[in-house]
C-alpha cells in the first residue's frame, strides 16, 4: 500500500456515545468481515469487557477500504477504554495515530470525558473529526452539539459527520472523511526502522506480543531488533496486523500498525513506549516515550486461604505482563497475614483486577479498603509517603500530614447544580467555577481530596444528579489536611487492615457509623463480640455483636431437606469470603464498610 | 435386602384444616369444601391406586404409615377409612411396625379415634403445642388446654396406647415458668413421647408479619435459648431420652418413621406437597390442591412424566451429606459401618478435615463406628451441619 494511502486513526469518546458500536460498524463497511462473522463488539475481545460492557484493553484493527474515488486506503485504527481510570491507555493508543474521530452522542452532547480525551488528542497533534452519533435517537440535536464542540473544545465543527453507528447511516461519510481529512502518515521505509510499542500482550507460546506502530523503516520476519530503551535484542518470529484476529504478514511497512512477536520472555524487557529498531542498521535517536503512569489508588490484597498466597502472587505477575499501569508489593498484616499491596489507575482498574483475579485465577480474597497515598512530614523532618493506613506514623512524630487533590470536571444538567455543590461540599470540596456549555448544561470545576473521590463520589454524583452528571479528574498535587488514623478493635485487638484515614472533624462521626456498620456486618458467634473505633488510646465508639446462643434446625423430616440442605450451602458458601481474624471470623465486607457507610442496610 | 433398597415408610398427606395457625408455613390449607374434601380423598386413592402399578421399590414388611397434614383428622372416619383400605388393596400397609396419625386436639372426639384404631393405626400425634390458654389464642389454635387434655384422654381411652405431644418453645407470651408449667402438666400425663421445637418464624407467615409490625413480640433469644436448654432437663429428668434435637422418648418408643427421615432410608409418599424418597431420587406433589385433584383424575397422568411433581436427582455426593446431615440430628450418631455398607465410603477419610474442626471445637465425638454431636453441637447444629454439605 502506498504511504499516501494509509490513515491511522482512534476513536475516542465518553462511555456509551457509541464508540464501540460505531467500531464495529466501521469493520462491517469495510468488509474486513462479514455480518455474519460479527459478533458484537467485536473489538471487546476479553469476556470481562463484555459483560461490563466497556472496553479495557486497546484493539488495532486492518481494514481495506475502497473509497468513492474507487481507490483502496489501509485504515488502522484502534479502539480505547473511555474510563476516566484509562487515560493512560487512551493517550498510548493516540501516539500511534495521525487522526481521531471524537465521537459524541447527539442526545448527550460534550460529556466530561469526552472533553478530556479531546485534549489528550490536541495534545498528540492529531486531525479530530468531529462525529455526532446517534442521529437517529428522537432526542438528538446536531446543531447544538455541533455549537458546543465549537463554544467548548474550540475545534471547527462545521464539517462534523452526522452518523448512526446503530442503522449506519453516515457510516460510510466517516470511511471518506477519515481519507480526505486524516493526513497520510510521514513516513519512509527506507529510513532506519524506528517503530513505537504502544501495547504489549503476554502469550504463552509467543512470548510478549509487542504492538507497534512504525514510523519509519519495516519489520521482517527473520531480522533482528533492538529495544533501544534497554539495547536487548531479538529475532522476529512474528509479524502481522490484526483483522480483528491477529493475521501473520511478511513485511509490517512505514506508517504502518500491527504487531510483532520476538520470543521476549517478560513484559519487562520490552517496555510499552519503547521504540524498535534494526539491531544491524540502528536508528540514531528513539522516538518520544511515556511517563509510567502513576497508580491512583491502593488497597491490600490478601488470600482468604494463607497457603494461596504463592498462586495470588503469580496470578499478580502473569496480569502484569499484560497490564503495566498494575503495581504490587508484598505486605503484611497482623490481621490477615502475608498479602500485597496493589496501586491501579482508579477504582474500575481496581475492581476489574480483582474479579480478574477471582474469575480467572479461581482465587478467593479478602480486599481492603482502596485508599490513596500520603505524604507525611515528620517532626524531624523527613518525608514519608505511605500507601497503607496502618502504616501511618504514630501521631507524636506528626508534623503535616498532605494529601492527594484532584481537579474534578462535572458536567451536569443545571437543575442539579444544587445537589452537585452541596455533595462536593460535603466531601471536602474547593469550588473553582462554573461555565454554561449551553442552555441547559453547566460544567463545573471543583478541587477535591482524591480520597474522597474513591470512596463514593461518582456513584453519589450520579445519583442526586439522576444519572445525568459525568465526572472527570486529574491529579493536582498535594496539600496538607488535618487528618487521623481511626483504629478498629475487635474483641480488644487491633485490627490493622480496618484501619482508616480520616479528616478530624469528621473522626468522631466516622468512627461510630463505622463500628455500627461492621456491628451488623460481622456474622454472630458463640460468643459477643466488642467493637470499638479508636484515634490514639481513646476509644471513640462501642458497639457489640451479640453472642448467638444457638443455631440449630428445630425440624427436618422428608421434604424439609432439600430445601434446608440449599439453605446450609448457601451459608457455607458466604462463609468462605471469610477470613478469621484473631478469635472472629469477618466477611469481605468488613473492610469494605468505610466505603459503605453512607448506603443505607 | 438392605433397608435402604426399600420403602421402609409411608406418608400421606392431607392439606386440609379448619383454620391456618399464625405460624404455619405446612401446605395445608381452610376453607376447601366438603365436596373439594372427598375429591381430594377420591384423587389420593387414584394416586396410591396408580404408583402401586409402577413401584420404584418394594414396600418393605413393616413398613411405618403415617398421615400427616394438615389436619388429618378433619376428614371423617369414613374418608379416612378409604384412605387406608386404599393402601392396603395397593401393597402400602404390609402390616406396619407403626402407624401414626396425626390429629389437632379441636378434631377429634372418642368415636373417631375408635375408629382410628380399629383401621390399624396405633399411635397419634397431637398438636398440643402449649398448655397455656392465651398461648394458644396468640398462636391462632383452634383449641385450648383443657381440650388438648381431653383428646388425650380419649385416645387413651380409644385404645391408642402410644401418644405423642407436639409443644413449642419461644412462642409469643410465653415465659420460663408458664413454658415449664406446660411441661410438667404433660409429663403428667405420662406419654410416650414428646417433641419440642423451637419456634421457626418462617417467611410469609402471619406472625413473621405481627413480629416484624411489633405487633408481637417473641420472648428474647436469652429466654427462648434457656427454654431450649429447660426442655431437655426437664423432659429427661421424667424418664424421656432425647434421641433427636426435637425429640424425646420412653425407652423403645421413638417415632419409628421419622427415623426412616432421619436414617435417611426411603419411603413412598402420598398426597399435596407430599415428597417420595427412592434413596436417588426425590419427587414432590403439587402444593396446588386443585391441581393435584384434576391430575390425578385423569388415568394416564400418573406414569408419565410431567405430571403434578418435581423430581430432583441426587447424585452419590448429595446422598453421603444428606445422610450425613439427617443422622447427625439424632443422639445416636451416624453408623459409619452401615455407611461403608451403603456408600463405600470411609466418612472418616472423606471429611477427614470437617471432623477434625468438629471435634477440636468439641462439637462432636468420635467412637468405633460412630459419629454423633455432643449437645454443644447440637445446639449449634447449622455449624456443624454446614460441614458436610
Amino acid at each position: 500500500m502506498q504511504k499516501d494511502h494509509i490513515r491511522n486513526f482512534s476513536i475516542i469518546a465518553h462511555i456509551d456515545h457509541g464508540k464501540s458500536t460505531l467500531a464495529d460498524r466501521l469493520i462491517e463497511m469495510t468488509g474486513t468481515l462479514s455480518k455474519r462473522e460479527m459478533e458484537e463488539q467485536i473489538l471487546d475481545s476479553m469476556e470481562l469487557e463484555r459483560e461490563r460492557g466497556i472496553t479495557i484493553k486497546d484493539q488495532a484493527v486492518q481494514s481495506i477500504y475502497r473509497a468513492r474515488n474507487g481507490e483502496d486506503y489501509m485504515l488502522n485504527f484502534i479502539d480505547t477504554p473511555g474510563h476516566v481510570d484509562f487515560n493512560y491507555e487512551v493517550s498510548r493508543a493516540l501516539a500511534a495515530c495521525e487522526g481521531a474521530l471524537l465521537v459524541i452522542d447527539a442526545s448527550q452532547g460534550i460529556e466530561a470525558q469526552t472533553l478530556a480525551n479531546t485534549y489528550l488528542a490536541i495534545d498528540n497533534n492529531l486531525e479530530i473529526i468531529p462525529v455526532i452519533n446517534k442521529i437517529d435517537l428522537p432526542s438528538a440535536d446536531p446543531d447544538k452539539v455541533r455549537k458546543e464542540i465549537e463554544d467548548v473544545i474550540g475545534i471547527d465543527a462545521s464539517e462534523a459527520v452526522l452518523c448512526s453507528a446503530k442503522t449506519g447511516e453516515g457510516v460510510e461519510d466517516i470511511l471518506e472523511a477519515i481519507v480526505e481529512r486524516i493526513p497520510a502518515p510521514d513516513c519512509d521505509d527506507n529510513k532506519p526502522l524506528k517503530a513505537l510499542v504502544f501495547d504489549s500482550k503476554f502469550d504463552s507460546y509467543k512470548g510478549v506480543i509487542l504492538y507497534v506502530r512504525v514510523y519509519d523503516g519495516t519489520i521482517r520476519k527473520g531480522m533482528k531488533i533492538e529495544m533501544m530503551a534497554t539495547g536487548a535484542t531479538y529475532e522476529v518470529t512474528e509479524v502481522g496486523v490484526f483483522k480483528p484476529a491477529p493475521v501473520n504478514v511478511d513485511v509490517l511497512s512505514a506508517g504502518e500498525v500491527g504487531f510483532l512477536a520476538a520470543a521476549i520472555k517478560t513484559v519487562g524487557e520490552a517496555r510499552v513506549g519503547d521504540t524498535v529498531t534494526d539491531s544491524v542498521h540502528p536508528a540514531e535517536e528513539p522516538l518520544p516515550g511515556y511517563r509510567k503512569a502513576t497508580p491512583m489508588v491502593f488497597c491490600g490484597l490478601y488470600p482468604v486461604e494463607n497457603t494461596d498466597y504463592d498462586n495470588l502472587r503469580d496470578a499478580l505477575e502473569k496480569l502484569q505482563l499484560n497490564d503495566a499501569s498494575l503495581l504490587f508489593e508484598p505486605e503484611t498484616s497482623t490481621a490477615l497475614g502475608f498479602g500485597f499491596r496493589c496501586g491501579f489507575l482508579g477504582l474500575l482498574h481496581m475492581d476489574i483486577i480483582k474479579e480478574r483475579l477471582e474469575r480467572e485465577y479461581k482465587l478467593d480474597l479478602i480486599t481492603t479498603a482502596p485508599n490513596v497515598v500520603y505524604q507525611i512530614d515528620k517532626t524531624n523532618g523527613d518525608i514519608e509517603l505511605v500507601d497503607n493506613p496502618s502504616a501511618f506514623p504514630d501521631p507524636t512524630v506528626i508534623a503535616t500530614v498532605s494529601e492527594p487533590y484532584v481537579t474534578a470536571t462535572i458536567i451536569v444538567p443545571k437543575d442539579y447544580v444544587g445537589s452537585v455543590m452541596e455533595l462536593s461540599q460535603e466531601k471536602r470540596g474547593e469550588y473553582q467555577n462554573m461555565t454554561y456549555l449551553d442552555e441547559d448544561r453547566v460544567m463545573i470545576h471543583y478541587s477535591l481530596p482524591l480520597s474522597e473521590i474513591i470512596f463514593d463520589y461518582f456513584d453519589r454524583l450520579k445519583s442526586c444528579s439522576r444519572g445525568y452528571a459525568s465526572l472527570d479528574y486529574e491529579l493536582s498535587g498535594y496539600k496538607p489536611s488535618d487528618l487521623v488514623k481511626v483504629d478498629i478493635l475487635l474483641n480488644g485487638d487491633p485490627v490493622d487492615a480496618l484501619s482508616a484515614i480520616v479528616h478530624r472533624e469528621n473522626a468522631q462521626v466516622q468512627g461510630r457509623r463505622l463500628v455500627e456498620r461492621l456491628r451488623s456486618l460481622i456474622p454472630r458467634q458463640q460468643f459477643s463480640i466488642p467493637v470499638q473505633a479508636a484515634i490514639g488510646n481513646k476509644v471513640i465508639a462501642r458497639e457489640d455483636v451479640a453472642a448467638l446462643r444457638k443455631d440449630v434446625l428445630a425440624k427436618c423430616y422428608g421434604g424439609d431437606i432439600t430445601r434446608k440442605r440449599k439453605l446450609l450451602e448457601k451459608q457455607k458458601a458466604g462463609k468462605k469470603r471469610m477470613k478469621q481474624v484473631g478469635t472472629v471470623e469477618l466477611p469481605q465486607e468488613a473492610f469494605m464498610a468505610i466505603l459503605s457507610m453512607d448506603k443505607k442496610k | 435386602m438392605e433397608r435402604w433398597e426399600q420403602f421402609q415408610g409411608v406418608y400421606v398427606h392431607t392439606p386440609f384444616c379448619l383454620q391456618k395457625c399464625l405460624y404455619c408455613d405446612f401446605p395445608s390449607y381452610a376453607g376447601f369444601s366438603e365436596e373439594v374434601r372427598q375429591q381430594y380423598v377420591d384423587a389420593l386413592c387414584r394416586e396410591i391406586e396408580l404408583r402401586s402399578r409402577q413401584r420404584d421399590l418394594p414396600v418393605a414388611q413393616g413398613a411405618t404409615v403415617y398421615f400427616g397434614g394438615g389436619t388429618p383428622t378433619v376428614l371423617s372416619a369414613e374418608q379416612l377409612g378409604q384412605i387406608v383400605n386404599c393402601l392396603k388393596q395397593n401393597g402400602f400397609w404390609n402390616e406396619p411396625a407403626e402407624a401414626t396419625i396425626e390429629a389437632n386436639p379441636g378434631t377429634v372426639r372418642a368415636e373417631k379415634l375408635k375408629a382410628l384404631r380399629e383401621f390399624g393405626f396405633d399411635r397419634i400425634s397431637l398438636g398440643v403445642q402449649s398448655l397455656q390458654d392465651n398461648e394458644l389464642r396468640s398462636l391462632g389454635r383452634i383449641h385450648l388446654a383443657e381440650q388438648a387434655l381431653r383428646a388425650i384422654e380419649e385416645a387413651k381411652q380409644a385404645g391408642l396406647q402410644r401418644i405423642n405431644a407436639d409443644l413449642m418453645s419461644g412462642i409469643p407470651s410465653q415465659t420460663m415458668e408458664s413454658f415449664h408449667q406446660t411441661l410438667d402438666k404433660i409429663l403428667q400425663l405420662n406419654l410416650s413421647h414428646v417433641s419440642v421445637y423451637s419456634l421457626i418464624l418462617e417467611e410469609g407467615t402471619p406472625l413473621e408479619r405481627l413480629v416484624g409490625e411489633s405487633k408481637v413480640s417473641l420472648p428474647d433469644e436469652e429466654v427462648s435459648y434457656n427454654m431450649y436448654e429447660m426442655t431437655t432437663d426437664v423432659l429427661t429428668r421424667a424418664g424421656l431420652r432425647r434421641y433427636e434435637i426435637s425429640n424425646y422418648a420412653k425407652p423403645g418408643q421413638e417415632s419409628l418413621h421419622n427415623k426412616v427421615y432421619w436414617h435417611y432410608e426411603p419411603y413412598a409418599a402420598f398426597g399435596v406437597g407430599s415428597c417420595s424418597f427412592t434413596g436417588k431420587e426425590r419427587r414432590t406433589n403439587t402444593f396446588d390442591v386443585h391441581a393435584y385433584i384434576n391430575s390425578w383424575k385423569a388415568a394416564e397422568t400418573a406414569l408419565q412424566n410431567n405430571g403434578p411433581w418435581q423430581t430432583e436427582r441426587l447424585d452419590p455426593k448429595t446422598q453421603i451429606s444428606e445422610t450425613m446431615i439427617m443422622g447427625l440430628r439424632m443422639t445416636e450418631g451416624v453408623d459409619l459401618n452401615k455407611m461403608k455398607q451403603r456408600f463405600d465410603i470411609d466418612v472418616l477419610k472423606y471429611y477427614r478435615k470437617e471432623i477434625q474442626t468438629l471435634l477440636d471445637k468439641k462439637m462432636a465425638t468420635c467412637e468405633p463406628g460412630i459419629l454423633r454431636l455432643t449437645p454443644y453441637g447440637m445446639r449449634y447444629g447449622n455449624q456443624a451441619f454446614e460441614a458436610f454439605v
